[in-house]
């Protein structure tokens, strides 16, 4: 059952990808989490977040982008001129970050050059930084925007009841996901960390409904366990470590393994390919189009959005909390400077509040540096072991 | 007898140290050989041999050091983050800062009161700052790694590196050779450059006293010199053993400890 989710979590493409191309339906990528994948849905494509994995050289990325840029971006642009995405007819790039913003650009280029590489639909979603009134009323109408651009080229109509039905499908996903969440974090983690991110990576790649189906047959398969009480100062029965990852783009549930094998649990995470607010539902008594502005706006999870970082520090301190968290793992992509600095700010006021931290600065693509990162993952657990005497130290 | 033995197989030595009561009774170090296996056999031997032990006198052993999961006789590994703390501990009891500069790495380590690590950093997949860095140099310099340190001393006027990546620096030191500067100013260039690595490193874990260097570039008097200019710190010198086996001998404590049921 799990290798249904691991298999679509570790490669560009799974079997309801290739189902989905035979049988002549449209498949749109999107690049960020604030893009709402259910106006997709709804309009009887496959929505399907764009991903970098798999990716052997960085020729065509680095031709387009400068060399202190992200490597995510520069591995979907390599990917893209690859013909790797030519099984979407359309793409949607967002401004998850001013280097995400450039993918825009860059995948145009690439498209002019490498024919082919770039898919019939291609829009620019714009998200705006922050959540007041106006900000929230741009956002809604790049959502407006992108439901005409979609209907006009796809020549369908999304109809305010299709769009329900389908935030309603991707609602209860959320709660299935959320079922998972509950599981991870239990005092006997009845499900690993690596394999908890499998089944997230999973949900932005397959259709929603094969998603729920066996996600809800997963869950009805795993062994019962008793709820726990214990809010924190969990302990783990097998003496592994209860960590939390949280920072950069990460997709690869690789990562996730190298960290558990290092002797811990992997109980929370907070990675916009993870499960990072599945609790919170698209208000279904809303009008659609509102209840989608305020969901995916106004849940300031990623630190492009300005001003929310307390936001931020208050959610990870709730997982924390929920889920026995005794260390935490920020990890960055090079040249990252949202997550680089917000990694900065968590260290330095979780600490504060003796929670260990780990900074840990890697590449996107391939775990090339495992033995570097694991000896560091194994430090950080050994050094959580023992109690420090105090902080000390000028940083 | 209880005998206890420490085992820092890193990327270009291999380190042995055999402790008993709390004293190091021997030591050995090797270059690494193909495999991490081979580099401990051997140089556990070496150390063995000079104490006239065989492994069986030997209690307890930990591995550290990259190729510490790939050495069959060690009883369990620890990461050489600890072993390098717990060793310059050894070495230096006020020891609360280490920069460790290894043959493919540079470490900053902070300890707290107690000894134990509160907060450590790494350089990443790059040889700038690292041993490889300044024997790559020493190479091009034709003069023996050993001699490095003494050319900052003799130097009036260092060159200064516009790059420390070290395929660069190389063709920045060509440059100079061929444009006929001294050697000791070059040499005093690249220790200059390889402090100032050490010294981003060292800055972002926050720097508490004593101040210590561990790591075969501990050895280097030029490195040193620079970086307690850069760190406006005096760095501690530790005469009880060779800098370059804290590794080893941070295995051997915790070894030690093991079996004393400390930890």
């Amino acid at each position: 059952m799990m290798e249904i989710f691991q298999e679509a979590a570790s490669g560009i493409t799974n079997r309801y990808i290739t189902d989905w191309v035979n049988s002549g339906k449209k498949i749109v990528g999107y690049t960020c989490s604030f893009m709402p994948p259910e106006i997709f849905h709804a309009a009887g494509i496959l929505p399907y977040r764009i991903r970098g994995i798999n990716t052997e050289s960085m020729e065509i990325g680095d031709t387009y982008y400068g060399p202190y840029v992200c490597t995510f971006p520069k591995c979907l642009l390599q990917l893209a001129g690859e013909g790797k995405f030519n099984f979407l007819s359309g793409a949607v790039i967002s401004t998850g970050c001013d280097a995400m913003r450039r993918l825009d650009e860059c995948w145009r280029k690439t498209g002019e050059d490498y024919h082919g590489s770039i898919p019939g639909f291609f829009h620019y979603f714009d998200v705006p930084h922050k959540t007041d009134p106006h900000a929230m009323k741009w956002f809604e109408n790049e959502i407006r925007k992108l439901i005409l651009n979609v209907e006009k080229y796809y020549n369908v109509k999304i109809k305010e009841d299709s769009l329900r039905e389908s935030i309603s499908l991707y609602n209860h996903g959320r709660t299935l996901l959320w079922e998972v969440e509950k599981l991870r974090a239990h005092e006997n983690p009845g499900v690993s960390g690596t394999d908890a991110f499998s089944i997230a990576v999973s949900g932005t790649v397959m259709p929603r409904e094969a998603f729920n189906e066996q996600l809800e047959q997963l869950l009805a398969d795993l062994p019962k366990q008793k709820s726990s009480s214990k809010k924190s100062g969990k302990q783990n029965k097998n003496g592994n470590k209860r960590i939390m990852v949280a920072g950069s783009i990460n997709d690869d549930i690789e990562l996730f393994r190298l960290i558990e094998n290092a002797g811990s649990n992997v109980v929370a995470d907070n990675i916009c390919f993870g499960i990072r607010s599945e609790a919170d539902q698209v208000n279904m008594e809303d009008d659609p189009i509102s209840a989608l502005t305020k969901h995916y706006l106004s849940n300031s999870v990623c630190p492009r959005m300005f001003g929310a970082y307390k936001q931020r520090f208050d959610l990870l301190q709730t997982k924390i909390e929920r889920a026995g968290v005794e260390g935490i793992i920020l990890q960055n992509i090079r040249f990252c400077d949202l997550h680089g600095s917000e990694n900065g700010l968590f260290e330095r006021d979780f600490e504060k509040l003796g929670i260990p931290c780990l900074r840990l600065e890697r590449e996107y693509g391939p775990l090339t540096e495992t033995g570097r990162m694991k000896m560091r993952i194994e430090a950080f657990l050994e050094r959580m072991e023992v109690k420090q005497t105090d902080s000390g130290g000028k940083s | 007898m209880s005998i206890v033995a420490g085992c820092d197989v890193g990327s270009l030595t291999a380190k042995a140290v055999i402790m008993e009561k709390g004293r190091i009774i021997s030591s050995a170090l090797l270059r690494s050989k193909t495999n991490p296996q081979l580099s401990a056999e051997a140089v556990m031997q070496e150390a063995l041999s000079k104490a006239g032990l065989s492994m069986d006198d030997i209690r307890y052993c930990i591995g550290t050091g990259y190729g510490r999961k790939n050495i069959s006789f060690v009883d369990k590994d620890i990461s050489e983050i600890a072993c390098h703390g717990r060793g310059a501990r050894w070495l230096n009891p006020g020891a609360r800062t280490i920069i460790d500069i290894g043959g493919q790495d540079c470490k900053a380590v902070r300890l707290d009161k107690d000894g134990n690590v509160v907060k450590f950093v790494a350089n990443d997949k790059c040889a700038s700052g690292t041993g490889r860095f300044l024997e790559v140099m020493a190479r091009l310099l034709d003069i023996p790694i050993e001699e490095m340190g003494s050319l900052s001393s003799k130097s009036t006027a260092p060159i200064t590196l516009s790059s420390t990546c070290t395929v660069w620096a190389q063709a920045d030191i060509v440059k100079y050779i061929n444009s006929g500067h001294k050697i000791e100013d070059i040499g005093a260039g690249v220790n200059s450059a390889m402090a100032k690595r050490a010294a981003i490193l060292a800055n972002s874990v926050g720097i508490e006293q004593d101040v210590c260097m561990t790591g075969g570039v501990a050895k280097n008097e030029g490195v040193v010199q620079d970086l307690e200019k850069l760190l406006g710190k005096n760095i501690k010198k530790m005469r009880k053993a060779d800098p370059q086996i804290a590794g080893a001998i941070g295995a051997a404590i915790f070894a030690m400890e093991s079996l004393n049921g400390r930890s």
